[in-house]
């Protein structure tokens, strides 16, 4: 008997973020420094207007462009429409505005 | 006679040559121009616009009225320069037909027409004195100038421009003109006689203590010596910020035929580029320069590196697009336009595939022919909504609420960013909304979106007010009736309501009704931003802090107990540090109605 007792791993279906590609996503990290600090509270998400009419979520966007989920990104993106109410709510005072269009012009190849 | 003498060359292929590099530029830019342009160019040309083109020229462009009107002695500066060059060439041209007795003289020969002089026998002291007069007139605006690069303080200036190496071979030769012109006159009148109270009296003095002998050696050296910086100059101008000597005139010709600069750059906005005269008066009035020390992104950089094809998405990104350098702008150029189409060029990308989330929204609630448009803003600020609710029923108004469960942004953020295409999408949606629900009446609590109503929606037969306008109506109508009270209150001018659509009595007339108003230092075109303006693409939240704290407390010193503005989004700015409570306009009426 194996030592994994008949349970094993499916391995298509891991998603190993460690060897994700983070080249577009240091990029974007070293033009918004500020990036750091965020929390991930979701206060962006809550407030959006397109939010609020779609399932487009900024927090999830964000958090998935930092580990390197590039995929769909910037169609994502594009639902925004750059009101500029995220950043008045954001607790942390980051210009998520100038997030959302730094992301889109980062990863228009994506 | 004739009014030739080699050391006239410089100053004659000079001349040629610019010319011809400015008519061929102006050609090509003519050509070049929209169809659209090119009629109203057509239809305008032989209209009353051109007469007033031609009054607004001899103002702007010679005397200078407007800057005049912002510092006199800045005013005086350039108009000595330019009306007094006028005249030295306008009343030169009356000297040398009142010697010669005939009109065909060369260029050459007003231009240096002391030294062709010498050949005639013939004295009119009365021109001679008139053409110091006038030589005396530019002189004290080149020391002016010269004075000014030391401390432009004291011409009204606290920063002046920084220039590049083109513009200051074009300015030293500038300045060396007419001096070098006195010079020559000077050593001129010392050997022949003549001249004026300035030259001759300046060539008496010459003649008594520099020996003939030298005086002969230098009197064709001096000639030369301004003749070529009168050519260094001419070839320099055209690619130089000189260029706005010219071009300031064909732009207020094609201004008033009602050209005007869209968002999409034409051949038009290089008129509107080429006549900056890099004066640096945009530098002063710009608040990023004054709270951030940021030097390098104001209009005349701007318009400077886009001339340059230079231009950065930071330099264009960086600006609260809030209007007060235009305001200033002596020359009139449409700054705010001409940095939105360069985001436009740098940053529209076709919609085709975006907001398909739009088709077939509507989380309108409520019937009526008045239609309140909240905005994404007015929404972060809730109790503006809910006084704008006891407002209508205090009125009695049948409303028909257009996002109040969640809309569509009005497309000025997006048009703001350079995201033309898609704001289109969002212009489309709500004209289509609008129309759908048939309002006769569009009223909104948020001058962004009103200012985007008012100039990009096609909204015929809606009337569009800001909420402020919607207020002051039903008070003076009488169906609203409000409790004057003890109050005392501050009005802030939100941008896009004030300089953006020109409203600034309604706001004031209803805080009138309410209580007191008090003004702050800036006020009306000339108030400040409150710095979280949705133009910016930059610029942090640090920043726009300390520009929104220093206008809080400009506002605070007028020492009113309320704060009030007309905009949700200034509202959240200065709420953020100022001591006293910040209300939007709406809010104040709702709880004084009786």
């Amino acid at each position: 008997m194996a030592s994994n007792f008949g349970f094993s791993i499916s391995k298509p279906r891991v998603i190993d973020i460690d060897r994700n590609n983070l080249r577009k996503s240091n990029e974007i990290l070293r033009e918004m420094p500020e990036l750091q600090s965020c929390i991930g509270c979701g206060s962006c998400t809550a407030s959006c207007t397109a939010g609020n009419l779609t399932s487009y979520n900024f927090r999830k966007v964000h958090t998935l462009v930092r580990r390197g989920e590039y995929v769909g990104a910037y169609e994502e993106m594009n639902k925004c429409m750059l009101c500029g109410k995220c950043r008045l709510v954001c607790p942390r005072g980051i210009n998520t505005r100038k997030v959302a269009m730094l992301i889109k012009r980062k990863l228009g190849d994506f | 006679m004739s009014f030739y003498a080699h050391f006239t060359l410089p100053f004659i292929i000079g001349a040629l040559a610019m010319f011809a590099i400015i008519a061929y530029r102006y050609t090509s830019w003519i050509v070049q121009l929209p169809r659209r342009d090119k009629a109203l160019l057509r239809k305008g040309i032989l209209s009353f616009a051109t007469i007033r083109s031609v009054w607004e020229v001899i103002c702007e462009s010679l005397l200078h009225v407007k800057i005049w009107r912002r510092d006199p002695r800045l005013g005086y500066m350039h108009m000595s320069l330019a009306f007094g060059w006028f005249l030295l060439i306008a009343v030169g041209s009356v000297e040398s037909l009142l010697y010669t007795g005939t009109l065909l003289v060369p260029l050459q020969g007003h231009v240096f027409f002391r030294y062709f002089a010498t050949a005639i026998d013939k004295h009119i002291p009365l021109m001679d004195n008139i053409m110091d007069g006038l030589l005396l007139f530019v002189l004290s605006g080149v020391a002016l100038a010269w004075f000014k690069r030391l401390r432009s303080r004291a011409l009204g200036m606290r920063r002046t421009t920084r220039h590049t190496i083109g513009d200051r071979l074009a300015l030293s030769t500038l300045w060396f003109i007419f001096p070098a012109r006195l010079v020559a006159e000077s050593v001129t009148a010392a050997i022949y006689g003549g001249g004026g109270f300035l030259t001759g009296s300046l060539g008496a003095l010459l003649g008594e203590v520099v020996p003939a002998s030298v005086l002969q050696a230098l009197f064709e050296p001096v000639w030369w010596f301004y003749s070529s910086v009168l050519g260094i100059f001419f070839v320099a101008m055209p690619f130089s910020r000189y260029m706005h000597i010219f071009t300031e005139i064909p732009l207020i010709f094609l201004r008033n035929y009602r050209l005007s600069v869209g968002d999409k750059r034409t051949s038009y906005d290089n008129f509107q580029v080429q006549a900056c005269s890099r004066c640096g008066i945009c530098i002063d009035p710009c608040q990023l320069q004054a709270e951030l020390g940021l030097n390098d992104v104001q209009s005349v950089y701007f318009l400077r590196d886009r001339r340059e094809h230079q231009l950065t998405l930071n330099t264009a990104a960086t600006c609260l697009m809030c209007g007060r350098c235009s305001t200033a702008c002596p020359v009139g150029i449409d700054l705010n336009a001409l940095r939105l189409n360069s985001r436009v060029e740098m940053r529209n990308t076709p919609s085709e595939k975006r907001f398909v989330y739009l088709r077939g929204l509507d989380r309108s609630e409520g019937m009526g022919k008045v239609g309140y448009f909240a905005g994404c803003m007015t929404m972060l600020t809730p109790r503006t909504l809910s006084a704008m609710q006891s407002i209508f029923e205090a009125a009695d108004e049948q409303v028909w609420w257009a996002d109040k469960s969640g809309g569509v942004c009005c497309g000025r953020p997006l048009k703001l960013s350079g995201e033309r295409d898609s704001a289109h999408k969002m212009v489309a949606y709500n004209t289509e909304l609008f129309r759908k629900h048939e309002i006769t009446t569009l009223v909104t609590s948020c001058p962004i979106c009103l200012r985007t109503f008012k100039e990009d929606y096609n909204l015929e037969g809606i009337e569009v007010l800001h909420h402020s306008e919607y207020i002051a109506r039903l008070i003076s109508s009488g169906r609203l009736r409000l409790r004057k009270g003890e109050g005392a209150f501050v009005y802030h001018d939100p941008c896009e309501l004030g300089r953006g659509c020109g409203i600034y009595d309604a706001p004031r007339e209803v805080i009138s009704a309410l209580g007191t108003l008090l003004e702050a230092k800036h006020n009306r075109r000339d108030a400040l931003c409150c710095g979280s303006s949705l133009a910016n693409l930059s610029i942090g939240d640090q920043a726009q802090l300390r520009i929104a704290s220093s206008l809080t407390q400009e506002l605070e010193q007028s020492g009113a107990d309320t704060l009030v503005t007309a905009c949700p989004l200034c509202k959240k700015a200065l709420g953020r540090s100022a001591k006293v409570p910040t209300r939007d306009l709406s809010e104040i009426v709702a709880e004084n109605i009786v």
